[in-house]
């Protein structure tokens, strides 16, 4: 019965199958439940269930050190190697352009600079008003028609 | 320069409250009320870069030093230097309410 009932893992439809129907007639002969999955219909059953278990779990396992040996040689590797190390050494080219373009280095004292006193409040002020009276400037902007976009000429 | 040289001198700034080193890779240091404060760094990247594109005419650099970002308690002191964004967050003081 151990046997039976040893994997937590099994399916529904396995357990079914591995449960042997109660068979009468063998229980007195040999007179405990561990014996009766032992009947040869039963033995065949678990051997196909095994089996089966076995080809599932082959099916799922992808044995990356057979597909590697088959698939690539050495010298196939080291051309890789090469090829991908070109490739970024042309892409390399392109990224000092960017980082000049990006972060230019606005103090060699950065510590200075940030400790330096604070914005007065005047100057703030003065700032907030000028972005105000910019913003106000900006929304009375309007188009004013005064005479036809599209005119005709006079074609003789 | 090593990280502890670089944020020794934003330690000892006056009312400060925490800061960020960044570089273009992410966050290099943190500390105070900053500590982690990734989306604060997120932020303040995409400021100083588009800042950094402000040129006076004929000018090949930048013309600023630092970038304040004034709010009414605390306010953000940022600035570049060697490929690294300082951010600095420092008590405000002046307790004028800013009107527009």
């Amino acid at each position: 019965m151990g046997c039976c009932y040893s994997s937590e893992n099994e399916t529904a439809e396995e357990r079914k199958q591995l449960i042997p129907n109660p068979n009468p007639e063998s229980k007195p002969l040999h007179g405990t439940d561990w014996s009766a999955s032992n009947v040869p219909s039963a033995r065949t059953d678990e051997q196909a269930l095994l089996t089966s278990i076995l080809t599932k779990t082959a099916q799922n396992i992808i044995d990356v050190s057979a597909t590697d040996s088959q698939g690539m040689e050495q010298h196939e590797y080291m051309d890789k190697a090469r090829q991908y190390s070109s490739k970024l050494a042309v892409l390399r080219n392109t990224l000092p352009q960017n980082k000049a373009h990006f972060l230019p280095s606005l103090t060699s004292q950065p510590h200075q600079v940030l400790a330096s006193d604070l914005v007065p409040y005047s100057d703030v002020q003065q700032v907030s008003k000028i972005a105000a009276y910019a913003y106000s400037a900006i929304s009375q902007i309007k188009v004013d028609a005064k005479e036809e976009l599209v005119v005709q000429f006079a074609i003789p | 320069m090593t990280t502890a040289a670089l944020t020794q001198g934003l330690e000892r700034i006056p009312d400060q409250l925490g800061y960020l080193v960044i570089s273009e890779e992410g966050v290099l240091a943190s500390a105070g009320e900053l500590e982690n404060d990734e989306h604060t760094a997120g932020v303040i990247m995409q400021m100083v870069r588009t800042a950094c594109r402000f040129r006076l005419q004929g000018a090949a650099e930048p013309p600023f030093k630092r970038i304040s970002v004034m709010l009414e308690d605390f306010v953000y002191t940022v600035t570049v230097s060697g490929q690294k964004v300082f951010v600095v967050k420092r008590q405000n003081n002046q307790h004028a309410p800013v009107t527009v």
